[in-house]
């Protein structure tokens, strides 16, 4: 089934101010998106401001485009700017299709599948460590014998109904069994909680970050910067890879946009570094703005 | 073939032949006798007897230690142990072993080009995938990064021997093999302790295997090298390997590096040389992969390179073994590597493993589970935690046990438990069984792999130990390999000439050799001050209120104001004497000045002779030791300072006079300087006026002698060709005169030298601006010098400050940045 396509400029500007000067730092970013299945990438691009003494690119273990960068000019002030235009036609999942396979049968077309993508996307990782509670947790939603749609929908249904979206809860550093006990938290770790809870079932899943396109409320303007990165998880089953949105309760659409996959968010940062400095203290802003564009 | 039961004379070997914990195989009997190759040392212990034995094993306990043998992190560092007995394998043991280790040697380098590029062999499933990605040391951020030619260049294999007396290889530690130079240091020191047993014998050497493995780095640098620069990246002299690594670097001949000597600019890595940067073309790892790069693996690693992995992808700088070999340390890849051995190189494995089953599998977890008293488990990574003994769980861990095995199957490995040969071991209870384990090295030359001949031995620390570990207290055994063993001549390796180039350093190693210049001068005259303190106080202690008495106390505010420590309520002066000395607690101590020498020293191992060792290990006995009953502070302060003037003859006997040299005795220029100054402020100062009492020129003469000055005093006295009077001399000589090697202007002006050698005019160029204004001063009158020490103190103060801002500057701190948790949505 193909949609109509919808296009996008995406902007993503990372600062980092630092009260000292910077003698060196090295950086990566996961900041351009890639071709997928249901996207497309017409243009993309990174700048760095100062002009930093090496920026490339290399394709990573997962596919994506994992850009390094180097600076060692002196500087108080390090921005890094992604800007890409992107074309998204995503289908609405076969959900019929999914309903003839229980979330059982799925699992055991699963095992036969690239064992790769089996014991990569199927066994914790770093940041999805699957113990007693989250087995418990998923056993609630993901039963054998349910019908996979249906039972993709409950889990999202599930995280939305059981956990409240909070800023400032969670950091890197919660895990699974300590978000359950939370019950609030934002989309990486929602993403990660339904990414434990497929992988425990036998369903393996992969992290998902990107952007998705938000509408300001009635009556008001867009505010620009007002964007944010945004991350999902996508599940493996007989008819392909199969995206939810747990945060926001529904199957990714054409307001999605992927930028990398991953195990969980250890593999997919947007943008990590090592910093050389006496600075004492540093500020951070990003700033994302998904804007649509006519289709010409 | 051995030797028949009469030729057992010995009740030595008689009484091992028949001691209980002795294993099915063991390397020196068979049921009927001596093995064929063990000859020579049956008949070796045959002749030293016990006695001999035990004499030999303490030789090479205090040759350890003088050398400076050690293991272990800094905090809980252990002398290296050693048995005296060396372990001979005979010719066709060897062969069969080395074409074991080649063939694996090449099979590994293939599977960790596989796994880092295409993982044909996952996608065939001849090797598991879980058992690979789950692995903690699969680097998903090397992926690729690996360029094409052999990618394994060093190989570490341990090794035993089962109950069949074939070698079976236990596991593949290669992320950065350690223990060569270890192995070196074994046979050095064994065969001073027991050295007729080695003439007798024709043995394969391993000086040729560091020959190769220098020629085979050097040949590993990128194309367009054409001196390639090589350098060992140490985590630093904390590391537990730290002695090891100093060894090494020492035989290879690349310095060590530490990660604040390196720079990772425009996808190349750099040496922070002085004010240059120089490029770097191989690195020799020591650092682990988990912390080599802080920017790949996360983490706020102090001991890694942000950007080497980014370099290795650029193909700029090779690293031995690359990021992500860790893998290859995998009981589940043991399990599996006939078939890989087949599916990658089309040839039956060699070197077979112990029967290993991976628990991925749901019939091998089964398998393991019903075993799990009898079977090693071991972790799929080693860094998950070691080996566990099946048999030696008791009810509730075993359930434990098993309960974690089903939770994560693919994490655990079960493998038959091995009965390791034993080999005899000297005890002062005769020779006892231990069980041995083999460290194989390897390395990577275009022509092949090559091996150390016999590796590094080690034997359990006690009969009952089952598993070998330098952590747990394992004895090393020098390896004898014959020489005509060697199925391919190491030593024929050509030596790729090396050009020396003098380079600068980098400011870590700078500001370490400083360090050591200053204390080990800040040690010597110390200990000098203080030993004239005590001979004063033993001649002159008794009479208060003599002059002599005002001398001594004039000397000990020179020792408190110098070294600042208090005197105690109550305390003799001998007492407090012998607390400055021998209190390793007490800062500006002698003892405490020469165990931060001995640390600073282990920081820069690669760049001293291996006899300052023997010195430290001295310096620290005497100390620790305390004056003995039958003698004196004197004495004792004598020793120290015989130690410490063979420790700078040595240095200044040993060092190229390059900027190595430079920076070590400017340390030493400025501390005897700056002693000297004080020296003459704490002691003379309270004398005032020009009026020259009998008590002020006793106190002259006794700082003339702990500025080891008295003798020319007197002869020029007695010549007329100075002052009559100490009082008189002492400030001329100690401070003005240039022709004396121990006043505060020779000092300045070779440390002028030292810094132009150095490469810094500027502050050369200081000194000697100081130098005039001393020159212009030496005719002042002696109630100016109060002022003019004070003004010279601070000069040179401020000297060290100039010296270490510009030549020992660090790099910033390093931190992580990343965008936290909500300002995604």
């Amino acid at each position: 089934m193909t949609v109509p396509p919808r296009r996008y400029r995406v902007r993503h500007v990372t600062s980092y101010t630092y009260d000292e000067e910077l003698e060196a730092c090295y950086n990566r970013g996961l900041l351009r998106p890639r071709d997928t299945e249901h996207q497309l990438v017409l243009s993309s691009q990174v700048q760095v401001s100062p002009q930093p003494e090496l920026l490339t690119e290399h394709q990573d273990y997962f596919g994506n485009h994992s850009v390094y960068l180097e600076l060692r000019t002196p500087t108080t002030q390090l921005v890094v700017a992604a800007e890409s235009v992107v074309e998204v036609s995503w289908p609405p999942p076969d959900l019929d299709g999914l309903n003839r396979w229980t979330v059982a049968e799925a699992v055991a077309f699963g095992a036969a599948t690239d064992p790769l993508d089996l014991a990569d996307f199927g066994l914790p990782s770093p940041m999805v460590c699957i113990d007693a509670t989250v087995g418990e947790y998923a056993a609630t939603v993901l039963r054998p014998d349910a019908r996979l749609g249906e039972a993709l929908v409950a889990l999202n249904a599930a995280i939305g109904a059981d956990f409240s979206y909070a800023k400032g809860v969670t950091s890197v550093r919660t895990t699974l069994a300590e978000l359950l006990e939370l019950r609030q938290g934002v989309c990486q770790d929602f993403a990660q909680l339904a990414i434990g809870c497929l992988r425990a079932v036998g369903l393996p899943a992969r992290y998902v970050s990107g952007y998705l396109e938000t509408t300001p409320p009635p009556g008001r303007e867009k505010l620009r910067g007002a964007d944010a990165t945004h991350a999902w998880v996508s599940v493996l089953t007989p008819l392909g890879w199969v995206d939810l949105d747990p945060t926001n309760g529904q199957f990714v659409d054409s307001a999605y946009i992927v930028t990398a996959w991953g195990r969980d968010f250890s593999d997919v940062s947007p943008l990590r570094g090592v910093v050389f400095t006496e600075a004492a203290n540093s500020s951070l802003s990003v700033e994302v703005d998904v804007e649509p564009i006519p289709v010409p | 073939m051995s030797a028949s039961a009469a030729e057992l004379s010995s009740p030595l070997i008689e009484a091992y032949r028949t001691h209980p914990a002795r294993a099915a195989h063991d390397e020196l009997l068979t049921t009927e006798g001596v093995r064929e190759h063990g000859v020579m040392l049956a008949s070796a212990i045959d002749s030293l007897g016990l006695a001999g034995l035990l004499a030999a094993r303490a030789e090479v306990g205090n040759q350890a230690a003088a050398d400076g043998a050690s293991f272990g992190e800094a905090a809980d560092r252990q002398p290296w142990l050693i048995d005296p007995l060396p372990l001979p394998l005979s010719a066709a043991d060897w062969s069969v072993l080395a074409s074991g280790l080649e063939q694996r040697a090449r099979l590994l380098d293939a599977v960790l080009a596989d796994l880092y590029s295409t993982r044909t062999l996952l996608r065939r499933r001849v090797l598991p995938a879980a058992a690979v990605l789950a692995h903690r040391g699969f680097a998903r951020a090397a992926d690729g990064s690996l360029g094409s030619g052999r990618q394994l260049l060093l190989t570490g294999t341990d090794l035993g021997r089962g109950a069949s007396g074939e070698w079976v290889a236990l596991s593949d530690p290669t992320q950065c093999p350690a223990g060569a130079g270890l192995a070196m240091a074994t046979r050095r020191i064994v065969t001073k302790a027991i050295a007729g047993l080695h003439r007798g014998s024709d043995l394969a050497r391993l000086r040729g295997f560091f020959l190769t493995t220098t020629g085979a780095l050097l040949d590993a640098a990128p194309s367009q090298a054409e001196t390639p620069r090589v350098v060992l990246l140490s985590p630093g002299a904390g590391s537990p390997s730290a002695f090891d690594q100093g060894l090494l670097a020492t035989l290879l001949g690349f310095p060590l590096a530490e990660a604040d000597d390196l720079v990772v600019s425009a996808g190349r890595v750099l040496l922070r040389a002085g004010d240059a940067l120089e490029p770097i073309d191989v690195i020799l790892r020591r650092v682990g992969d988990a912390v080599a790069d802080p920017l790949e693996s996360r983490g706020d690693s102090e001991v890694g390179v942000p950007g080497l992995v980014e370099a290795v992808r650029r193909g700029t700088v090779k690293v031995a073994n690359p990021v992500g070999t860790a893998v290859l340390d995998n009981p589940a890849l043991i399990a599996a590597l006939p078939g890989v051995c087949q599916a990658l190189l089309g040839e039956e494995l060699l070197l077979a493993s112990p029967l290993t089953w991976w628990c991925g599998e749901p019939t091998q977890a089964d398998h393991v589970l019903a075993k799990l008293t009898e079977l090693v488990i071991k972790p799929l990574s080693p860094s998950a935690g070691g080996p566990i003994y099946g048999w030696l769980l008791d009810a509730t861990q075993r359930a434990e046990l098993a309960a974690a095995i089903k939770a994560e199957p693919w994490a655990w490995c079960g493998q038959e438990a091995v009965e390791l040969s034993t080999a005899p071991v000297v005890t002062p209870s005769g020779l006892e069984p231990r069980r041995l384990v083999l460290r194989a090295f390897g390395v990577a030359t275009p022509d092949g792999y090559r091996f150390l001949p016999g590796g590094l031995g080690r034997v359990a620390p006690s009969t009952t130990e089952l598993s070998v570990s330098s952590t747990n207290g394992a004895l090393a055994k020098d390896v004898w390999v014959p020489a005509t063993a060697q199925t391919v001549a190491s030593d024929t390796a050509r030596p790729r000439l090396q050009l020396a180039r003098e380079t600068a350093l980098p400011p870590r190693v700078a500001h370490t050799l400083m360090n050591l210049g200053r204390l080990g001068e800040r040690a010597e005259s110390t200990a000098r001050l203080v030993k004239v303190a005590d001979d004063f106080t033993e001649d002159f202690g008794a009479h208060p209120g003599s002059a002599g008495a005002a001398a001594v106390s004039a000397l000990l505010r020179g020792v408190a104001g110098i070294t600042g420590t208090e005197r105690k309520l109550n305390e003799s002066n001998l007492a407090y004497l012998t607390r400055v000395t021998l209190d390793a607690e007490e800062p500006g101590g002698v003892h405490h000045s020469v165990r931060r020498l001995i640390v600073e020293a282990q920081e820069v191992r690669d760049l001293l002779s291996v006899d300052c060792w023997s010195v430290f290990n001295r310096l620290e006995q005497t100390l620790t030791g305390g004056v003995p009953q039958s003698s004196t502070l004197q004495q004792l302060l004598a020793d120290v300072l015989e130690s410490l003037l063979a420790f700078s003859g040595i240095m200044a006997q040993s060092m190229v006079r390059d900027s190595s040299w430079a920076f070590l005795d400017a340390g030493g220029r400025l501390e005897r300087a700056a002693h000297t100054v004080k020296l003459l402020r704490f002691t003379l100062l309270a004398q005032n006026g020009d009026r020259i009492e009998p008590s002020a020129e006793l106190a002259a003469e006794a700082v003339l002698r702990a500025g080891e000055s008295i003798i020319t005093h007197r002869r020029r006295a007695a010549a007329g060709t100075g002052p009559a009077t100490g009082t008189e001399s002492v400030r001329q000589l100690l401070v003005h005169d240039h022709a004396n090697p121990r006043s505060v202007a020779f000092q300045l002006g070779e440390l002028a030298n030292d810094l132009r050698m150095a490469g810094d005019d500027r502050i050369a160029a200081q000194v000697e601006a100081i130098i005039a204004e001393l020159d212009a001063n030496a005719g002042a009158p002696a109630h100016r010098s109060a002022e003019q020490l004070a003004s010279l103190a601070t000069a040179l103060a401020a000297l060290g400050e100039r010296i270490a801002a510009r030549h020992f500057t660090r790099q910033a701190r390093r931190r992580t940045a990343e965008p936290a948790w909500a300002v995604a949505r």
